[in-house]
């Protein structure tokens, strides 16, 4: 269940963005101030907004655009729209051309890539700190410029469904998670996977992402973030001049609906060719608007991360149940999202064995109150993991953005308050309200056999001309 | 006895020091590495320390040489399992307290083989080094490996070699190396077998460990809110009671399979996935540097290759596709790696061979040339900028006996490179006609069935 982007990946589904950031980043106070108070903020006047962050530990910068918009954005039967247009934003301006954009980065010994998830498309050059102007140049370019053309879309979309293939229909855990996304959410968008469905992915047109660029890639609908070794009073006098004159665009209606309380539990099972089974469990839950949503965060942890949480420590390496067990909550979503629970058991273990053994995880949060020192070592764990992950600058200004996403880059700030501020009542009581079998919609992936054996031939000899 | 051990280890030993070197750089724009003290302890520990003082964490990461290639034949997964028994009880904790104290601390320490070394990490808050460092020496020099946490660890192990069975990648990674390695202990994966797992015994993991965990062939770098004073106070005398040890003389040969060679694994999946490669060299080989640039033009540049822009760019073949030099102590392998949809895998092969053999046969532009090296040498900050970075470029910087000054020196080798010599290394280590192929695929779709794709 990690996050992974490739080459201008998608982050294969709404949860997964979150949950591997945080499984990095969790609480800290750095040394004096805290990291909004070293945050600037401008708005330039054509709506943009730019945080700079400074940090001189190495000669880098990380410089990133963030538009606000992602899979929630799409309408049904356009889905992917975001995540193909992501991988059209390298497809060249008048200024450059196709594909040059990545190789001007690496030229200048830097590196980019982009991803996608459900709430936002964002864009990255990590490069040397005396390099940073071609970024800025670059980027402001293509968020005003971007030639569309159909060859390019075509291959592209074929790219696209290359990557869909490998991130999801020959994983199986992966097909389990979007059906259960499809499945615990029946009105909001966060119903249909990010890099969207084959068909629509075929159906997609080139005047599909000339609308979609027009309305979502504008000064107001877009944020910088800036981390690493430069000088504000330097650096922010390039991007004015880059972005500066750029037309600020209509903000775009950003609204979307929820879905209703659901009427009890839902149950699904995909039948598909593994190893192991799978099981997976989503609980509607708030996102960080919610104070809840912090102690949500406290319980995810404190079922799952590090050796002595409670998963690993009962299930993996006490009843020897299963091979990994965790728990992911959504905080940073844009709209409420899912506290996901998976599993999966050993060879001969019984997929309802270990569904007794999560529930029976979730009863005694429900039931007891967490002792004391137990929620000191989460909360110490949190905070300890907030601090060491700011080692990468990368992680700065992906905490900052994805706040700025959810809410403010400011509440950044609140994080470790709201995290030491859950007791073991709040446990209780949030447990009762949200990780209950009403809230939930539970996914087993049940393993067919293989239908298909291994084979070795001697040599082989296809020679180019044979093929194509 | 154990208490014992501890007096010895928390007496200062300044007196070891052997050496104390210092590799300060050259101030420039952009210095490329943080400036590095490298102390000889009198074990043969060789200790680099690199202060950075913007977060108060500190990182530690030992490498040491024991990693698979050390597993005795029929004992597969005995390097493996014996770095990640360290962490499962010492003589002072039992398993379960040693993960409730690392949690307590949100500290992290992690362990594990791979082909050639072992590596030891851990990160942790400054105001918690003491108990941190606490446990990574007990997990290095007194992990007790007791049976019942052994015998879990390779049932976790058997399992997830099981679950690996329905990744693509890496049923064709480990197919390629059992094919190409013929005799070599190279061949096996790094984690054992489902045969060799369960004759892995408590007392073979302890010999293990006890021949193998030596100072005198490990390396330890200490990264980010350390001082020398701490240093020299809080960390040598503990390292300097580490003692060291007479290793069994190595003898490692390989014998690489002749190719052309074949292995196609049919599987319900809508992808083919290709590893196609040979034998590739030792991380000592002098044309090293000129195979970096040759292979950042190939298929390591990503899409400054040409892989990725006859594959995917120019097709939409793929989504993912690249080459490299798996460069060890001893010589590894070269490998293509793309994933495309069964019905193109062929036409991918046949791109693949042909971009193979045209870097064989034609030199390379002078623009190629020089976007390489361009990135090449202006991309090292970059790889060095945090302190899990940096701490693992360290031990490989002396591991491999790069020197200190390398990342000085790596942009003048780099950029000597000529394209005469980009063509002479392309025709000395690639050699298409005699690759292997690996295939995983739903071979009736890849048009791969056995008799079909041959001519």
């Amino acid at each position: 269940m990690k996050a992974k982007w490739g080459r201008r990946g998608a982050v294969a589904g709404i949860f997964l963005a979150f949950s591997c950031f945080f499984a990095f980043v969790c609480v800290g106070v750095a040394y004096g101030a805290t990291i909004a108070e070293r945050v600037s903020e401008t708005v330039l006047p054509n709506g943009l907004k730019v945080l700079l962050l400074e940090n001189h530990k190495a000669p880098v910068i990380t410089f990133q655009v963030w538009y606000r918009v992602g899979s929630r954005n799409e309408a049904w039967e356009k889905t992917g729209l975001s995540h193909v247009l992501e991988h059209m934003m390298f497809k060249g301006t008048k200024r450059f051309g196709p594909e040059q954009f990545s190789r001007i980065i690496q030229e200048n010994g830097g590196n980019d890539n982009a991803f996608t998830s459900a709430d936002y498309t964002a864009y990255f050059e990590n490069l040397g700190a005396d390099r940073v102007g071609i970024a800025v140049e670059m980027e402001a370019d293509r968020m005003a410029n971007l030639l569309l053309r159909e060859d390019d879309f075509r291959t592209e979309r074929m790219v696209v469904m290359e990557e869909r293939r490998m991130r999801t229909e020959d994983d199986p855990h992966a097909v389990l998670q979007e059906q259960l996304q499809a499945t615990a959410f029946q009105q909001q968008p966060y119903r249909w996977p990010v890099i969207g469905w084959m068909q629509d992915l075929r159906r997609l047109t080139l005047k599909d992402l000339e609308e979609y660029y027009r309305t979502y890639y504008n000064p107001v609908n877009a944020f910088l973030v800036v981390v690493g070794d430069f000088k504000k009073e330097e650096l922010l006098p390039q991007i004015e001049k880059a972005f500066g004159a750029i037309p600020r665009g209509v903000p775009p209606d950003q609204e979307k609906g929820i879905d209703p309380p659901q009427l009890g539990e839902r149950r699904m099972v995909v039948k598909k060719e593994a190893q192991l089974p799978f099981l997976l469990m989503g609980y509607h839950v708030p996102n960080l608007r919610e104070p809840d949503s912090y102690v949500l965060e406290v319980i995810a942890t404190l079922l799952s991360n590090g050796k002595s949480s409670r998963f690993y420590r009962d299930l993996v390496r006490e009843r020897e149940l299963v091979l990994s067990a965790e728990a992911e909550h959504s905080l940073l979503s844009r709209d409420s999202g899912l506290f996901l629970i998976s599993a999966e058991p050993l060879p001969e273990k019984e997929v309802a064995q270990v569904e007794r053994a999560l529930e029976q995880e979730l009863e005694r949060l429900r039931r007891e109150p967490v002792p004391t020192p137990e929620l000191e070592k989460v909360k110490n764990l949190m905070e300890a993991s907030f601090l060491t992950a700011q080692d990468s600058l990368f992680f700065q200004a992906m905490l900052l953005a994805q706040f700025e996403i959810a809410s403010t880059w400011r509440a950044v700030d609140d994080y470790l308050p709201s995290i030491r501020k859950v007791t073991p009542e709040d446990i209780q009581r949030v447990a009762n309200q949200y990780l209950i079998p009403e809230r939930r919609t539970a996914g087993v992936l049940t393993p067919l056999p293989p239908t298909k054996e291994t084979r070795t031939a001697p040599g082989f000899s296809i020679k180019s001309k044979t093929v194509r | 006895m154990a208490s014992d051990r501890m007096k010895r280890l928390v007496r200062p030993l300044a007196v070891f020091l052997v050496a104390a070197v210092f590799a300060c750089l050259a101030d420039g724009a952009l210095q490329a590495m943080p400036p590095v003290q490298r102390t000889v302890l009198s074990s043969g520990l060789v200790l680099l320390v690199s202060e950075e003082h913007t977060l108060p964490v500190i990182t530690f990461k030992l490498l040491l040489d024991a990693g698979s290639r050390r597993d005795p034949s029929g004992k597969e997964g005995l390097a493996s399992l014996t770095a990640n028994g360290l962490l499962l009880g010492t003589a002072r904790r039992s398993a379960e307290e040693f993960n409730e104290e690392l949690d307590s601390m949100g500290a992290s320490l992690d362990a594990g083989a791979g082909r050639d070394y072992v590596t030891l990490s851990l990160q942790v808050v400054t105001k918690d080094l003491d108990h941190g460092f606490d446990l990574f020496m007990e997990a290095l020099t007194q992990p007790t490996f007791p049976e019942k946490e052994l015998r879990k660890e390779v049932q976790q192990t058997l399992a997830a070699i099981q679950a690996a069975e329905e990744q693509p990648e890496e049923v064709a990674e480990k197919a390629f190396d059992r094919v190409l390695f013929l005799k070599s202990p190279y061949a096996h994966p790094v984690e054992g077998t489902r045969e060799s797992l369960p004759r892995l015994s408590a007392e073979d993991v302890r010999r293990f460990h006890r021949t193998h965990y030596r100072p005198n062939v490990a390396v330890l770098a200490v990264v980010g809110d350390v001082t020398p004073e701490l240093v020299q106070r809080k960390l040598i005398p503990r390292l300097t009671a580490w003692q060291a040890g007479t290793l069994p003389p190595e003898q490692f040969t390989t014998t690489f399979a002749a190719g052309p060679k074949r292995e196609e694994i049919d599987r319900t999946m809508t992808q083919a996935t290709i590893v196609l490669g040979h034998r590739g060299i030792s991380r000592d080989n002098p044309d090293y540097y000129a195979l970096a640039v040759m292979n950042y033009i190939l298929g390591g540049g990503g899409f400054g290759s040409r892989l990725v822009d006859e594959i995917r760019v120019k097709r939409g073949l793929a989504y993912s596709v690249a080459s490299f030099f798996d460069a060890r102590k001893y010589p590894g392998s070269f490998q293509v790696v793309l994933q495309t949809k069964n019905a193109s895998a062929r036409e991918a092969i046949a791109l693949v061979l042909q971009e193979l053999e045209r870097m064989r046969t034609e030199p390379v532009s002078e623009d190629e040339l020089s976007r390489a090296k361009k990135y090449l040498t202006g991309s090292f900050p970059l790889r060095l900028d945090t302190q899990g970075k940096l701490s693992g470029f360290l031990t490989l910087v002396e591991y491999f006996g790069l020197g200190l000054d390398y990342p000085e020196r790596y942009p003048s080798v780099i950029n000597t490179v000529t394209r005469e010599e980009v063509t002479r290394v392309a025709k000395t280590y690639l050699h298409p006609e005699k690759a292997i192929l690996v295939v995983v695929a739903n071979l009736e779709e890849a048009g791969l069935e056995k008799g079909k794709s041959k001519e």
